[in-house]
């Protein structure tokens, strides 16, 4: 496949999401959509190990939220008045955390939302009806908690460590919203976790179960984006080393 | 002011806060809706009293302060959720929905646990987590002028005044954990552990609201969120992180919530409950007008200036 018929392929895609008619929900750029190929995985997302990294990292979570709600918003498959409520305005208030990170990290940020690249075919599973959406949903906050609770105890400025705190816990009220809407428990229970107790950072986690949300590396992230097989660009730095 | 918050309980603090807005507030405290309209000149007024005491907000609180101070909080949820599951059994929220009892049954333990690990957390920092105490019978009444755990509404919307106010008060923390260097980690890292857990505790609590009672709320706090839906300040300003929009929750500062919590934690003056009935819901049991006998605890002298903070 030559660029040119990437680039066809990524505008339609696009188009199909409904990613260039957003109306009230649109926000300045949106990734690009895209059929993942070894040669066509996006710019490489290089995360320092320091507080410029952290925030960098969580905005990558937070451009992968807004993007996937965007999605979700114009697949249509979500029709249930407070379900589209809810995924309204966890879109919005992802849309918000993006926005807010960009400008805290101002010229420091490593990569444009256009830098971005989701995987197609994943997109598309996903979006193909309410379950797995609602159910992607609580795994991307689930994910995003345990990500921001993992970052803290790394971060060295109190302003930033003030701000990830004001959005984890939104993060987890989405979370727990979500959750409450299938009928799921709001807290999450052991057997959902990613990272069993096992695996988790000894260090970092005093205190696991049902009633902590355990702190995840910033490795352990990646592992389970990468998983997700959600975003194709690729991933390095000391932060996740 | 280490060693003096050190060997105090927490009662006793609560107590020495409250005190000091009995002299002047405390007249104006008997009607609820009046209550939560003073809270920020209520704070307004700490602040700005020229007897307000060293441990302001301003005051870089170590780990080991906070870890007593998170399990008071934690001792107190955990005693009105077992309270609300012995009301569940055999009281008011006998008839509440099943999906109700079972988060409060779910919550509750989330809660006990939070004690039993603080609880181990504060000993392994040299701190005595039973010289922690609360109230035998908190006056739970104060949080609405009422009864809590005389129906489902009520306890719902009380459910959602405290855990909103967790989270608020956990956040308030983070920096003084940090500030604290290597010795704040562990304490951090717990601390953030409970911190998101409380606000899905928030979360759910306000999804009950919004489905069993059509209450006018979502899981997340709405954009300027009023005095009846956030009982601290949601809304604060002069911050580039901008606290007043649903995306964005406030924080609470430790004297901020003792404040609120001292009709709650203060039973002083309150006529002993014996009985261990739940209060009567008639009145407000806060008594206004007799102030309490001077703590033995003598006030601190300000020997420490409060150090800058970057908290906003």
């Amino acid at each position: 496949m030559n660029a040119r018929k990437i680039g066809l392929t990524s505008r339609r895609s696009l188009i199909k999401w409904g990613f260039l008619g957003l109306g009230s929900m649109a926000i300045a750029a949106l990734p690009r959509v895209v059929n993942a190929q070894p040669s066509n995985r996006g710019k490489t997302l290089t995360f320092n190990a320091n507080d410029i990294g952290i925030l960098n990292f969580a905005l990558l979570l937070e451009e992968l939220e807004s993007a996937f709600y965007a999605g979700v918003i114009s697949s249509g498959k979500v029709t249930n008045a407070k379900e589209l409520d809810y995924m309204r305005y966890l879109g919005s208030q992802e849309a918000a955390h993006v926005t807010f990170l960009r400008s805290v990290l101002a010229n420091q940020v490593i990569f444009t939302t256009q830098d971005l690249s989701l995987n197609q075919s994943t997109l598309s599973t996903i979006l193909n009806s309410r379950e797995s959406i609602l159910n992607t949903s609580v795994t991307l906050e689930d994910v995003g908690v345990h990500a921001y609770n993992g970052a803290g105890t790394s971060m060295t400025n109190p302003t930033y460590l003030l701000a990830a705190g004001s959005i984890v816990s939104v993060e987890a009220r989405h979370a727990a919203g979500v959750r409450s809407l299938l009928g799921r428990p709001t807290t999450e229970p052991d057997s959902e976790r990613q990272i069993s107790d096992a695996n988790l950072n000894p260090a970092l986690n005093p205190f696991k179960g049902r009633a902590y949300d355990e702190l995840y590396t910033p490795k352990q992230i990646v592992s389970i984006v990468g998983s997700l097989n959600l975003l194709n660009n690729p991933i390095d730095g000391a932060l996740v080393a | 002011m280490i060693a003096y918050y050190t060997t105090m309980n927490f009662q006793a603090i609560v107590r020495n806060l409250h005190n000091k807005f009995s002299k002047i507030l405390l007249p104006f405290m008997r009607n609820f809706a009046l209550n939560f309209a003073l809270i920020p000149l209520m704070l307004l007024a700490f602040c700005l009293s020229p007897t307000a005491p060293a441990y302001a907000q301003s005051t870089v609180l170590s780990p080991r302060q906070v870890t007593e101070y998170a399990l008071t909080l934690e001792k107190l949820e955990a005693d009105f959720y077992r309270r609300a599951v012995s009301a569940a059994q055999n009281g008011g929220l006998v008839s509440a929905p099943q999906i109700a009892k079972d988060a409060i049954v779910s919550y509750g333990e989330d809660e006990a646990k939070h004690v039993t690990d603080l609880s181990a957390a504060l000993r392994s920092i040299g701190g005595n987590p039973d010289a922690i105490t609360i109230p035998a019978n908190p006056n739970y009444t104060s949080i609405l002028g009422r009864d809590p755990f005389a129906n489902a509404a009520d306890f719902l919307l009380a459910g959602q005044y405290v855990e909103d106010l967790g989270v608020a008060a956990y956040k308030g923390q983070v920096q003084n954990l940090l500030a604290a260097g290597a010795a704040g980690k562990p304490i951090l890292a717990a601390a953030l552990a409970i911190h998101s857990v409380e606000a899905r505790h928030a979360a759910g609590v306000r999804f009950l609201r919004q489905t069993l009672l059509n209450a006018d709320v979502r899981p997340w706090i709405s954009t300027n969120a009023s005095p009846s839906e956030v009982i601290y300040n949601e809304n604060r300003s002069g911050s580039p992180i901008p606290f007043s929009t649903d995306a964005f929750d406030g924080y609470a500062t430790r004297d901020e919530v003792l404040a609120l919590l001292a009709p709650i934690l203060n039973v002083a003056q309150q006529p002993a409950n014996q009985s261990g009935q739940p209060p009567q819901p008639s009145r407000p049991p806060v008594q206004p007008s007799q102030p309490t006998p001077p703590s033995r605890v003598s006030t601190p002298t300000p020997n420490r200036p409060s150090a800058p903070r970057a908290l906003w």
